[in-house]
């Protein structure tokens, strides 16, 4: 199993020179711009992991890992332990650079506003990584990647439409008694959201025909 | 111990490793009792399969050139010179056996034949 | 448990093609060479074996255990080099050194970057960036660096120029040294098993046609050449399939020492894995 998450982080870590830079491009826009730093977060964990799928998938690692011990098994598994490695790992760096860059600009660190983007980021970081991981699998990260998009693009288009049309007032009720133990209930809807989803990728994944 | 294996002759790949050893046998190259080169490491070294050498060794132990020691390899036993007589009169028997068809197919007489025989020999000793 | 490999009654169906009742017996200790035109089923048997594929019927045992109950424990003790199918090509020498080595629990680093040595592999550059040979010879490298007992090598010398393939084929022969182990070694460059392999399996369209030891098909078979005259002397159950030519037929025999001795005809041929290919491919033989 620490084999099979060795293998993302390493293929991770053999393209840190970019990500890096990437992430230089960003820190100067948050200094001049208006460009919060938590919104790299997402951005940022989907984009590693979904290039560890285009490498898996070009060079067909998901059929040679079948011919090692316990492949089937722990490769869905090891992706997921990975995903959660990288989340865990953006979200330190971005929290300290975005402590960093409000104290540089401002010269105080506003706690509580960037601790909840932060938290509203991860919480999206998931839910968008829940939703793609199964595709990818089904897919193949060339379909998958299209997924995303419809997803991405139904959600933002159904937010306008339930924002335009509907009364939300209930729903922010809702929103303000979840803020109260958001603490507690969006970990936990997290952790569930994953576990689903690795489930069902699981699934998928001993399901298909190689 | 040279063994030469040619692929385009028609000899089998087998036979041509079973008459190596029985010329290393015959010319005292190989002692009484020396061991054989293991199965797998001959087969190795002449880049050709475990099969054949065990096909050869096996027909080698059979006409009683060899004999093999379980869990230990083959060893040259113990020499019977009138055996190998035998078994090159038989490879030389083949021979003349064509040789006369040929003869008999082109018209060659048996004087013919003896004369160039006698010719070709004496020119070798 | 002597054989290291048996195949019962393997099933598998595609969309236009069909893998029907595919049998196959690799006893230990031995090379088996599994020949077949490209399409013929050889690849989609060896992910029968490992299991790679789904929905197939049969019996599949690897040391004699079978392959989809004690799937963990038999992979332990496997080696695969699978057409185009390896680690993400980002990775380096040493990235899969620091992987395996908590995948197999016998992984022998020390063996494996003495390979990479023998083999003039650089360990830190990505796989990417190696030639086609030198990919290949990586692939051997991590296939046989956990002291696997069978090796199932898909095409492993496609692609290779001579040289390579000889250095491949002398790691091979190094490996079966211990005569525990066995490699299955599927191909279409039949020159290359034609010395090496002890038993010679041909597959075609899906289905087992010929399945012998190298001893049977290369010394005894044999290709006969003939005239029309002489082909309609010979009885039709002393041959296997014959081909008729422009000048010539070319009879496909079982023994040819038997055949000779029956028939006066005397161009008889030893057969190469090539000819044997295609007289049983494209020959005919009326019954």
């Amino acid at each position: 199993m620490l084999g099979f998450i060795k293998k993302d982080l390493l293929m991770i870590k053999s393209n840190i020179k970019i990500l890096a830079i990437l992430l230089l491009i960003y820190l100067v826009m948050a200094f001049q711009g208006q460009m919060s730093l938590s919104f790299l977060l997402p951005f940022l964990s989907v984009m590693v992991m979904m290039s560890t799928f285009s490498y898996d998938s070009y060079n067909k690692w998901d059929a040679y890992v079948i011919s090692l011990p316990n492949g089937r098994k722990n490769s869905v598994k090891a992706k997921y332990l990975a995903t959660i490695i990288i989340i865990i790992l953006t979200t330190i760096i971005i929290t300290i650079l975005s402590f960093a860059v409000s104290y540089v600009k401002t010269n105080i660190i506003d706690f509580g506003s960037i601790t909840v983007t932060i938290f509203g980021c991860l919480f999206a970081t998931i839910l968008l990584q829940s939703f793609i991981y199964p595709a990818m699998y089904k897919f193949g990260p060339e379909k998958a990647r299209i997924v995303l998009m419809v997803i991405v693009f139904c959600v933002a288009i159904a937010g306008g439409i339930v924002t335009t049309y509907f009364d939300l007032s209930p729903l922010i009720k809702i929103l303000e008694f979840i803020n109260v133990y958001w603490l507690i209930v969006i970990p936990i809807a997290m952790i569930l959201m994953l576990y689903i989803s690795y489930k069902i990728s699981e699934r998928i994944y001993f399901k298909k025909e190689i | 111990m040279d063994i030469i294996i040619s692929n385009s002759s028609n000899q089998p790949i087998f036979e041509q490793i079973k008459q190596a050893i029985k010329k290393a046998i015959v010319t005292d190259e190989l002692k009484e009792n020396e061991m054989l080169p293991s199965i797998r490491n001959l087969a190795q070294d002449l880049r050709i399969s475990v099969m054949t050498v065990k096909r050869a060794y096996d027909e080698l132990e059979q006409e009683g050139f060899i004999k093999t020691i379980h869990g230990k390899g083959s060893l040259v036993a113990t020499k019977n010179i009138e055996l190998l007589k035998e078994e090159q009169m038989k490879e030389i028997e083949r021979y003349i056996d064509k040789i006369i068809l040929i003869s008999k197919s082109s018209n060659i007489s048996k004087k013919e034949i003896l004369e160039t025989f006698e010719y070709l020999f004496g020119e070798d000793e | 448990m002597e054989n290291i490999l048996e195949i019962r009654n393997l099933c598998k169906k595609y969309n236009g093609f069909e893998l029907q009742n595919v049998n196959i017996t690799l006893p230990k200790g031995m090379i088996m060479g599994f020949i077949g035109e490209n399409g013929a089923g050889k690849t989609t048997t060896i992910k029968a074996i490992l299991d790679i594929i789904k929905n197939y019927t049969g019996e599949i045992k690897i040391f004699g255990l079978d392959n989809r109950k004690d799937e963990k424990k038999i992979k332990e003790d496997i080696g695969v080099v699978l057409d185009d199918m390896f680690f993400p090509e980002i990775l380096t020498p040493n990235d899969i050194n620091s992987v395996m080595k908590d995948i197999y629990k016998n992984w022998d680093s020390e063996l494996y970057f003495k390979y990479l040595t023998d083999f003039a592999l650089p360990k830190t550059k990505a796989i990417k960036t190696l030639s086609k040979g030198m990919r290949k010879k990586l692939e051997i490298a991590v296939a046989i660096s956990h002291h696997p007992k069978l090796l199932i090598l898909d095409e492993p010398t496609a692609g290779l120029d001579p040289i390579a393939r000889n250095e491949v084929i002398d790691i091979f022969q190094g490996f079966i040294q211990n005569e525990e182990c066995s490699i299955f070694i599927s191909s279409h460059i039949t020159s290359d098993l034609e010395h090496i392999a002890d038993y010679i399996t041909f597959i075609n369209a899906g289905k087992i046609i010929l399945s012998k030891t190298r001893e049977e098909l290369l010394e005894d078979y044999g290709i006969v050449k003939c005239s029309k005259e002489e082909f309609e002397k010979i009885d039709k159950s002393d041959f296997i399939k014959y081909k008729k030519c422009k000048y010539e037929y070319e009879i496909l025999v079982e023994n040819r020492k038997i055949f000779s001795r029956k028939y006066s005809i005397n161009t008889i041929d030893r057969v190469t894995l090539e000819n044997l290919m295609v007289l049983m491919i494209k020959g005919e033989k009326e019954c």
